[in-house]
């Protein structure tokens, strides 16, 4: 019965623009970045921007979207501060940290590291030897992709036929 | 994500396909009137489908008549509703077995001066096992490929022989205003039974369509769609290849054995247009063709569909891109696979290397929004037969050379220094509601957290089918004027190069991409977010994702009113739409 009665519910009245509250960042490209207490001046965001791309949108064949990764990093130490490294390396994880990619290496201002191609992905920078291939030094940066938020509606409220 | 078929059930505002609220009748007599932003009342009772359109046997059950992604339930605050409008679909009153089977397209090559006969009429057509009654052009679905050198013009004799007001819209040429097909601004629409003779003229090389103007979210997706190729005099324009084939991308919405049918005084469908579920290439679900081992076929891509975004490629085979809407691009690339937003063409050559049978497939991430992932989708489009027979000649060597154009470079660079100007004009995509049911408000409202720039499916189809042009209106809004859709006053001088800047607001409602498409002329990509397009290419409609901001460079050379509006037909009938008055 309430079910029926809030089903067939309808709000009247004239069309209205309505802004959305705001998202983890300003729109789909954008990640904020959390520092660590190894580095608690550093501050940082990275914006997400189609790969270059004949059509406008890049994406691979199988459909996922390539982006080039821009950081604005400030407040980085010099990395030697923190041990025995001579960078800062972006990467970007499979949200279950299986998967690790090394991007390219990031300095205060601005930088433009590599390209991603996860749906879902952890944004990490660590301080590293020089070149490093693999991540293994300590954590000063860190953000999700804005796809990481999309929710899960499963146990919602609105799919179990309860009236929010 | 796979979908499933659920309960068998179903469910005109013309002018630009646009008047919002208002019947196909009064606007066939009234042509643009409406068109100045008014909103309907959405405060009446339900309209009732004007009489000779209202279909038996397609009453709702007041069960989900549309299919839901496999595993998706309805919500439940949607269970029993139904769309706010009358129902439609072709061939009301009309007996089915009266009606002459869809036949292919086929190509008709017309000189300088040539006329054509082009008329729009019901069609039974066959789609996988169902047959349906739709509407073809000259009985034909896709229709006619009418092929005709550079510079041509012809005339087509327009007859409607459908049960709607309808006109003919040439996508893509720069042809005079009053040929443009638009009713109420460069015509009076057709009514069922009229003609109209329209003069087409070819001014630029390449691949474009035709299609109506009136009500493309049933008249285009039933069937009234069909390719323009304009051959180049000079036979060095593209590069040697063995074959040359159009492909044409549709989807409908098919429940079980029947078409879901059309809203009637409004679309439905209005918040992410209609995704079909039936993947058609030149109107056929299981597209096939047949190669010779290293044959270099060039295809000319269109997308037709009202809103689906397609991932195309042919199973791992090279892909080279050549071309776009209005030109070639500056060079030529490979790519792994071609992204075709609705309205837009590409071409794109393609080898074929191996034997074997190598799949047309459209590849996407869909998102499942109820179980918040991204999901792989891939629908098989088609088949290409790759026989062990070499093909001759062998244009390998030419296949693997990626061209420069300097023709086109040259031409692009007298633009080049408008480039980094300010904008003339910055638009901003959104979206207004009124009265849609609570439960998609609340979803909408609760589900913000993230918008994928560019949806590749329809997630949530119960949400989408209830909403219609009753009750969401698009918005292209001016920032500058704070005017929009068809009251925005956009004048420009003939000859003038416009910048247009076009940001798509991640905050609105409903954020969702838009093919922006304007009418008659040719426009440049310039930038996307602020990163400059790299290799440069005319075309007449490009996609704005969510959260971005786009600059296009227009080169307005065209004199006329010309329509400049989103190519979801859903959105355009829902009043995303306006007019660049070039003087």
């Amino acid at each position: 019965m309430i079910r029926a009665a809030f089903g067939c519910a309808l709000l009247a009245g004239a069309f209205l623009v309505t802004t959305r509250p705001d998202a983890p960042g300003s729109g789909p490209f954008d990640i904020p970045l959390f520092n660590t207490a190894k580095v608690p001046d550093a501050r940082g965001a990275a914006r997400l921007v189609y790969a270059a791309s004949p059509f406008g949108v890049a994406v691979t064949a199988d459909g996922h979207a390539r982006y080039d990764v821009l950081i604005d990093a400030s407040g980085l130490p010099t990395p030697s501060s923190l041990g025995e490294y001579d960078a800062y390396v972006a990467w970007a994880a499979s949200t279950d940290l299986s998967q690790w990619e090394r991007l390219g290496e990031v300095t205060n201002g601005q930088s433009i590291v590599g390209q991603v191609d996860m749906n879902k992905f952890l944004l990490v920078i660590t301080a590293e030897p020089k070149g490093a291939a693999t991540h293994a030094g300590p954590t000063v940066l860190h953000g999700t992709s804005p796809s990481s938020w999309l929710q899960n509606f499963l146990t919602h409220p609105l799919f179990r036929g309860v009236p929010p | 994500m796979r979908w499933s078929l659920g309960p068998r059930g179903a469910a005109i505002a013309v002018g630009i396909a646009l008047v919002m609220g208002t019947p196909i009748a009064a606007v066939a007599q009234g042509g643009m009137a409406g068109m100045s932003g008014a909103k309907p009342d959405t405060t009446k009772p339900r309209a009732a489908a004007p009489a000779g359109h209202v279909h038996d046997g397609m009453a709702m059950d007041m069960g989900m008549p549309i299919p839901m992604p496999a595993g998706m339930p309805m919500m439940p605050g949607l269970v029993g509703l139904t769309p706010d409008v009358g129902e439609f679909l072709p061939g009301k009153g009309v007996d089915p077995r009266t009606l002459p089977m869809a036949r292919p397209s086929q190509t008709i090559r017309l000189k300088n001066g040539d006329t054509l006969d082009l008329s729009a009429t019901l069609v039974r057509r066959t789609v996988g096992r169902n047959t349906f009654t739709m509407y073809g052009y000259n009985g034909q679905v896709p229709g006619p490929l009418i092929r005709v050198t550079q510079s041509a013009t012809i005339t087509v004799r327009f007859h409607n022989r459908i049960d709607l007001p309808s006109t003919v819209h040439w996508h893509g040429l720069r042809l005079d205003n009053r040929f443009d097909g638009v009713p109420g601004l460069t015509q009076d629409s057709v009514k069922p039974g009229g003609d109209f003779t329209y003069t087409v003229h070819f001014p630029d090389a390449g691949v474009y369509w035709y299609h109506p103007h009136v009500r493309e979210d049933i008249e285009q997706a039933m069937g009234l769609f069909g390719n323009v190729l304009v051959d180049p005099p000079d036979r060095s324009y593209y590069s040697p290849v063995n074959r040359e084939q159009t492909l044409v991308f549709d989807d409908l919405l098919v429940n079980a054995d029947t078409l879901i049918p059309f809203g009637w005084d409004a679309p439905d469908f209005v918040l992410m247009g209609r995704v079909g579920n039936v993947l058609t290439v030149n109107g056929e679900p299981h597209y096939a063709m047949t190669a010779a081992k290293g044959e270099v076929v060039r295809f000319y891509l269109t997308n037709v569909s009202s809103s689906r975004t397609y991932n195309i490629s042919f199973g791992g085979a090279p892909i080279k891109v050549v071309a776009g809407d209005v030109s070639k691009f500056e060079r030529e690339e490979r790519v792994p696979s071609v992204v075709l937003a609705p309205a837009e063409r590409y071409v794109v050559e393609v080898r074929f290397e191996r034997p074997g049978r190598v799949a047309i497939v459209n590849a996407v991430q869909a998102i499942n929004h109820f179980a918040g992932e991204f999901e792989p989708e891939v629908d098989t489009l088609g088949t290409v037969t790759v026989t062990g027979s070499a093909a001759t000649p062998d244009y390998a060597g030419q296949f693997a050379t990626l061209r420069s154009n300097a023709d086109v470079a040259t031409d692009i660079a007298r633009y080049r220094r408008y480039f980094d100007r300010e904008p003339d004009r910055t638009l901003r995509l959104t979206v207004a509601t009124s009265a849609l049911p609570l439960a998609t408000v609340q979803f909408m409202n609760v589900d913000t957290a993230y918008f994928a720039p560019v949806e590749w499916m329809d997630g949530m189809p119960d949400m989408n089918w209830l909403s219609t042009g009753k009750q969401v209106r698009w918005i292209l809004h001016d920032e500058a004027s704070g005017k929009e859709n068809m009251d925005i006053d956009w004048r420009v001088a003939r000859g003038s190069v416009v910048k247009l800047r076009i940001f798509n607001d991640p905050k609105s409602f409903h954020p969702m991409q838009h093919p922006i498409h304007l009418h008659g002329q040719r426009m440049l990509v310039v930038s996307r977010d602020g990163v400059r397009t790299k290799n440069l290419v005319w075309k007449d409609t490009a996609i704005i994702p969510v959260g971005s901001t786009v600059d296009l460079l227009i080169d307005a050379s065209n004199p006329g009113d010309w329509m400049l509006h989103c190519h979801i037909a859903e959105h355009l009938g829902a009043g995303m739409m306006t007019v660049m008055r070039v003087r």
